[in-house]
């Protein structure tokens, strides 16, 4: 949790869209704009990018009332994937309270998956989080290209850890909302516990998800 | 809630409208409105505190336009724009327009120059890069900042607040990799010079034995004239002293040696930078491994007295706070080269810790005493001081919420006092 005003009745919570370079992870939060309804929801900023790759990080923030009358505030974060910006990742990574793994279908990019989940791991164990608790799910992106690796062997190498598998393509947009909403289903789950969201300000998951999650009326 | 001190930097810290938008930065904007025949402009922040407010002298009332002003898509605060003619709604608009722009570009500079500022990731030309490009995708409102000299200015304050970092996170690095590089040296030939010595201790017993069963069987025999030449060879040698003392000179080696292997831990620990781990240390003994580390550099004749008393456990990322010390007792070490007489004393009242350092240096004359905390004032020869050690003390004492204060007379000496809270578990 960024933060918890009582006075303002506030309550600022942070998802992050973690994943090696290149993997979809802006793509996934650029669908999630187009998507999604205006209301509830702020604009995607996207930090300066360079040669197209994200430096800093990329935002996109959600908000809601709830019964009681607090605001809560969810900020979906990116982090940039190169090796090298690994600070600021960890800066992003600081009070988290879920996280989509996005990694990266491709057969060549078996290798980097790892690496970055390993990264995850070590970096959240650095800020303080514990990886078996934290909100977590993991996205397959890119499934509409050619050489990838098979569905049963993703599930076979996955399933028994028990983290919720989605397969998608960003650019195609199919499976972005489905991990979007796990994630927001666990993390209504973790926030819950401490917060109470729905015993004490009546907010029960189901509308949490779904004020959140609220698709564009098709317009004709 | 949340340990504020515990977390240096988390990407997420919420913005008000007021850290994003400055009165000088709005001012030509205003003035222009009203010269064009705007009344009155009112900007208010999301709690109807006006933030800033512009108006025509003798101004009444008007027709007025309401716009709501975002920050990260939530509403932020109101803009209120009233003029006596209907066609200045144009102007109105695009008034709003400026303001969300101009809002929406600060935001992405105090994001960016968080990041880095906090987060030390790239080089400082990059930095200097991005800055540069951001700056351009705002040319479109460039009209609007007649004050940019200022707003340079600023920028190269955040800039150099960064490059303050990365410089002194170099200098750890090196002395780290330095450390840890001796550490690494020393261990090895310690290794078997300890086992060699435990080894030697064994034997010496063993000849002690043998000599002592040796001169008994001897000395049942009835070869007198032998025994007695032995005898006085024993006591010319001084051959009892010498097996007493041989076993002495090993235990004494043998403590040495043990000393050496702690400093080479300590050296190790002290290599430990960017192991930004939080815990729970006793600050008596971060001093002494701290003087432990600088055990080269305090000359034969210096006086370090220590006055420590029982602390309690200090929450903090050790490497910071060894890094503080080191760069106030390194300020002693330089301030006076023969008859330094350092004291260090620390203890703890009212859930404060309390750590002195007093020397008897020349003391810092009083023209600078306001300048030694900025970054890069040094008063040492090029080569010798870059100016960031109290700079990085005061950042990192902060950090931990707590207070510096030096206090210094010319020719008798100078006091660093620092202050640091204890705080209950946080939850962090
Ligand atoms: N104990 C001291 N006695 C006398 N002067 C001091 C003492 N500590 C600091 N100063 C003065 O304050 C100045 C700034 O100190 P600071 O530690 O920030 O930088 P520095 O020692 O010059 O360089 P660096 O520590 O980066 O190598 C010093 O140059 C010196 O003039
Ligand atoms: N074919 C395909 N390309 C994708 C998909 N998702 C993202 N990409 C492309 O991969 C590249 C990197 O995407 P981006 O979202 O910037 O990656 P990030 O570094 O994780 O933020 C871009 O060229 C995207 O168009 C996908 O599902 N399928
Ligand atoms: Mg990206
Ligand atoms: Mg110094």
């Amino acid at each position: 949790m960024i933060e918890y005003d009582e006075t303002e009745k506030r309550m600022v919570f942070k998802l992050v869209y973690y994943g090696p370079a290149l993997s979809g992870k802006t793509t996934n939060l650029l669908r999630l704009h187009d998507i999604l309804d205006t209301e509830g929801r702020g604009d995607l900023m996207v930090l300066d990018t360079k040669d197209d790759r994200t430096i800093f990080f990329d935002l996109l923030p959600f908000f809601l009332t709830t019964p009681s009358g607090w605001k809560l505030k969810i900020k979906v974060y990116t982090v940039p994937g190169q090796v090298k910006h690994d600070a600021t990742r960890k800066a992003v990574l600081q009070r988290a309270d879920g996280i989509a793994f996005i990694a990266d279908s491709q057969l060549s990019e078996i290798r980097n998956n790892f690496q970055s989940f390993e990264n995850l791991e070590k970096n959240l164990t650095f800020v303080g989080l514990d990886i078996a608790t934290i909100p977590l799910v993991i996205q397959f992106n890119k499934r509409d290209l050619q050489k990838i690796i098979p569905e049963e062997d993703i599930e076979r190498v996955w399933r028994p850890t028990g983290i919720p598998i989605f397969f998608a393509s960003a650019l195609k947009g199919w499976g972005v909302i489905e991990t979007f909403q796990m994630l927001l289903d666990k993390t209504y789950d973790y926030i819950d516990k401490r917060y109470s969201l729905q015993d004490v300000h009546g907010l029960s998951k189901e509308e949490f998800i779904q004020r959140i999650v609220r698709k564009k009326a098709m317009d004709h | 809630m949340g340990n504020k001190q515990d977390i240096q930097y988390v990407v997420g810290k919420e913005k008000r409208l007021k850290d994003l938008i400055s009165e000088s930065e709005l001012s030509p904007l205003l003035n222009s409105a009203l010269k064009a025949g705007i009344c009155n402009i009112t900007l208010k922040d999301d709690t109807g505190n006006i933030i800033v407010e512009a108006k025509q002298e003798g101004f009444t009332s008007g027709l007025s336009c309401q716009y709501t002003l975002t920050v990260e898509g939530e509403p932020a605060g109101q803009l209120l724009i009233t003029s006596d003619a209907e066609e200045l709604k144009p102007l109105a608009d695009l008034i709003y327009e400026a303001l969300r722009s101009i809002i929406n570009s600060n935001l992405k500079r105090v994001l960016t120059t968080e990041v880095h500022s906090s987060v030390v990731t790239q080089s400082y030309e990059e930095l200097l890069e991005t800055n540069r490009k951001l700056k351009e995708s705002e040319t479109r409102y460039r009209d609007l900042a007649e004050n940019l000299d200022r707003k340079v200015q600023e920028r190269t304050e955040e800039l150099k607040k960064a490059y303050t970092r990365l410089i002194q996170q170099e200098k750890m690095a090196s002395i780290g990799q330095l450390a840890a590089g001796l550490a690494h040296e020393i261990n090895n030939p310690m290794g078997f010079i300890m086992s060699n010595l435990s080894t030697l201790q064994r034997y010496i017993e063993r000849l002690r034995e043998f000599i002592n069963t040796q001169a008994e069987a001897i000395r049942k025999t009835s070869l007198t004239e032998l025994i007695s030449s032995i005898e006085e060879k024993r006591k010319v040698l001084k051959i009892d002293y010498l097996l007493q003392d041989s076993i002495e000179l090993i235990r004494d080696s043998l403590e040495g040696s043990e000393r050496v292997k702690k400093i080479v831990s300590d050296l190790k620990g002290f290599s430990h930078i960017d192991d930004a781990k939080i815990s729970i240390i006793d600050i008596n003994k971060e001093i002494d491994r701290t003087l432990n580390v600088l055990i080269h550099e305090i000359p034969d004749d210096a006086e370090i007295v220590k006055e420590y008393n029982d602390l309690p456990g200090f929450r903090c990322n050790p490497a910071s706070i060894c890094q503080a010390f080191l760069n106030i007792i390194l300020n002693a070490l330089q301030a006076r080269q023969q008859g330094l007489k350092l004291k260090i004393s620390t203890y703890y009242k009212d859930g404060m810790i309390h750590v002195i350092f007093s020397d008897n240096g020349p003391g810092i004359p009083e023209d600078i005493r306001e300048r030694i905390f900025e970054p890069f004032f040094t008063t040492k020869e090029i080569g010798k001081g870059t100016g960031l050690g109290l700079t990085v003390v005061y950042d990192v004492i902060t950090s931990y919420g707590g207070g510096i204060d030096i206090e210094s007379k010319t020719g008798e000496g100078t006091t660093v006092k620092l202050t640091l809270p204890v705080k209950g578990d946080g939850d962090v």
